[in-house]
Order: C-alpha cells, then structure tokens, then sequence
C-alpha cells in the first residue's frame, strides 16, 4: 500500500470512528446546538447521498435505448421494492438483480 | 421484545445486512483489484475505513492522483452524516442505556446497521450493547470477507459473466438510491435537488469529484438557508 493511499485510509477511518462514537460517549444532558449548525448537520447526510446517487448514475447514462433499459429497469425495481418493503438491502440487492437480468436478456 | 437484546439477537437481526454486504463488497474487492491493489491492501481498506461508498471514492481518488489531503477531506465529509446516528439512536434507547463499549461498537455503525438498530427500538425492541455487538460485527465480518473474496477473485474475475459484472456494477447506485429513499421527507426535498443538480452542472463542467464535493457542499448550504 503506498503511503499516500495509508494516510488517505488512516484520516478516513479515524474521522469515521469519531462521527460515530465521539457522539454517543460525549453525549451528555441536552445541551442546546446553535440552530445553523443542526440545520447543516442534517442536511449533509441527504446531500452527500443525493450527490453520490446522482454521481453513481450518471456515467451509466447513454442515449442508446438499449443500454439505458437495464438502467431505467434496475431503478424501478430499487423504487418499487422500497415502496413495497422499505428495507435499504433488499431494494438494492432487487435494483442489481433487475438490472443484472436485463443485461442478460438484451445481450 | 420485551427482555433486554443478546448478542445472539443482534447477530440475527443482521442477516439481511449480511446478504447485501457480500455483494457489494465483493465488488468493491475487484474493483479493488482492477485498481491494481493487492488483496492485502484491499482488505486493509475496508478493515480501516469500513464505509461503503466512501471505500469506492478512495479508488476513484487515488487511480485519479487526487492529492492526499483533499482525497481525506472527500472522504470525511462524505461521512459526516454520521455524526448524527449516534445521539439519534441513544434517544431512542433511553436514558437508561449503557454506553460504557460504545468505544468500540459505534465503529460498527453504518448507514445499515443504524437503520436496522433503529428500527429494532422502534418496533417495540429494547437496546443492549451487547445486541450492538452482534449486529455490528456481523456487517463488519461480511464487508471484510467479501472484500478478501472480491480482490482475491482479481479484476478478471467477471470478464466471462457479463450480467453478473453489470449486476454488481448497479449495486452501488441501487444502494445509494435505496439509502436516498429511506431518509426522504418533504423538509429535505430542496437540499436533495440542489446536491443533484449541482452535481450533474459541476461533473459536466469541471469533472465528476468537483461535482460531487461541490454537490454535497451545495445540498448543506441549502439545508442553512431553509426554516
């Protein structure tokens, strides 16, 4: 491993391990957030994914109808699951079977 | 569940978890290797960082030479939302719960492993850290062995099933669609709009990492100016 890609690794899980424990151990009586920072706070979780989810698509995107079926077909299936059982695995896991057997049967 | 959760539990309630854990880290293992990493690197990534989307990102990054500093700061604020899952799931275990291995388990608690803990309490459940436990080092032992099976099976390992590689390759926009979904309410639908169509403007004019740092940037900066 270079030690460009250990450095990248080490700041990334140590800020992972801080989002998510330093929270809950320093957690104390109620103690009041400015406004501004809840309100960004919780809009970086919806961004982050909207802008991953939008980053993730894009390339797959193509005007030949025959390469965006699978496509237009995986994220109905993602949609329609989740609408039927809202559980973030199974709608994914739908999303790549759909998808994967659409790739299939159009060659 | 009305006696206090075992480990035993936890490691049950994990099961759907585990099964979308495999897959797509089993993809980001060859993703890995096509990457041109080892599989001990690989391992080691998912080992240190263990955050799905945030593990595909450090390849793009890196195969694109991105600087060190600015590659970390992509990462860490790709997951800061996690700043918020803790105290939102200790609120819902009441002040009664014990944190004392919070130290340890809270590492386990991603995007999933959140919803699910969550949902647990939320049905009726009661929290352990025990049941933490369980729950989290399931995921964690399945995005570790998928990973190991994924960069051992090499980049080549798909080239013979197509559909199968296009499959996995969906597995992550599938996720992050699916995760989108999960956390969208009316109050967010302004931030959720302007994060994509900053992305989509940003990617086309600059390229695809501008476009998603300035998109995330963009959807926090929306969600500051609303009531």
């Amino acid at each position: 491993m270079t030690w460009q890609l250990f450095v990248m690794a080490l700041l990334a899980g140590a800020a992972n391990w801080a989002f998510r424990a330093l929270p809950i151990l320093l957690r104390r009586e109620r103690t009041a957030t400015p406004g501004w920072v809840e309100r960004s706070l919780a809009a970086i979780g919806p961004a982050a994914i909207a802008t991953l989810c939008v980053a993730s698509l894009l390339p797959m995107l193509s005007s030949d109808l025959l390469a965006l079926a699978p496509v237009i077909g995986g994220t109905l299936a993602v949609v329609g699951t989740y609408l039927a059982r809202p559980s973030v695995v199974l709608a994914t896991l739908a999303g790549a079977v759909v998808h994967g057997g659409m790739v299939w049967l159009l060659g | 569940m009305n006696t206090e959760a075992r480990f035993r539990d936890g490691l049950f309630a994990s099961l759907p978890i585990v099964m979308g854990y495999l897959p797509i880290a089993f993809s980001f293992g060859v993703a890995a290797a096509r990457a041109g990493l080892a599989p001990g690197e690989a391992f080691a990534l998912s080992l240190i960082i263990y955050a799905g989307a945030s593990q595909f990102l450090a390849l793009a990054l890196f195969t694109s030479g991105a600087p060190v500093l600015v590659a970390a700061f992509t990462l860490i604020a790709m997951n800061l939302r996690h700043v918020l899952y803790g105290p939102t799931l200790m609120r819902a275990a009441g002040p009664k719960a014990t944190t004392r291995r919070a130290w340890a388990w809270a590492f386990g608690l991603t995007d999933e492993v959140f919803g699910q803990a969550l949902g647990t309490l939320t049905r009726g459940g009661t929290f352990s850290e025990a049941y933490m436990f369980g729950l989290g080092l399931a995921a964690y032992s399945a995005w570790l062995t998928g990973t190991l099976l994924g960069a051992i099976a090499g980049g080549g390992a798909l080239e013979g099933w197509p559909s199968l590689s296009a499959g996995l390759g969906f597995m992550l926009p599938a996720l992050f669609l699916a995760l989108l979904l999960s956390l969208l309410s009316r109050r967010q639908v302004p931030v959720i709009v302007v994060a994509g169509v900053v992305t989509v403007l940003a990617t086309l004019a600059i390229s695809p990492t501008s476009g998603i740092l300035l998109g995330m940037l963009a959807g926090a900066g929306a969600g500051l100016v609303r009531k």
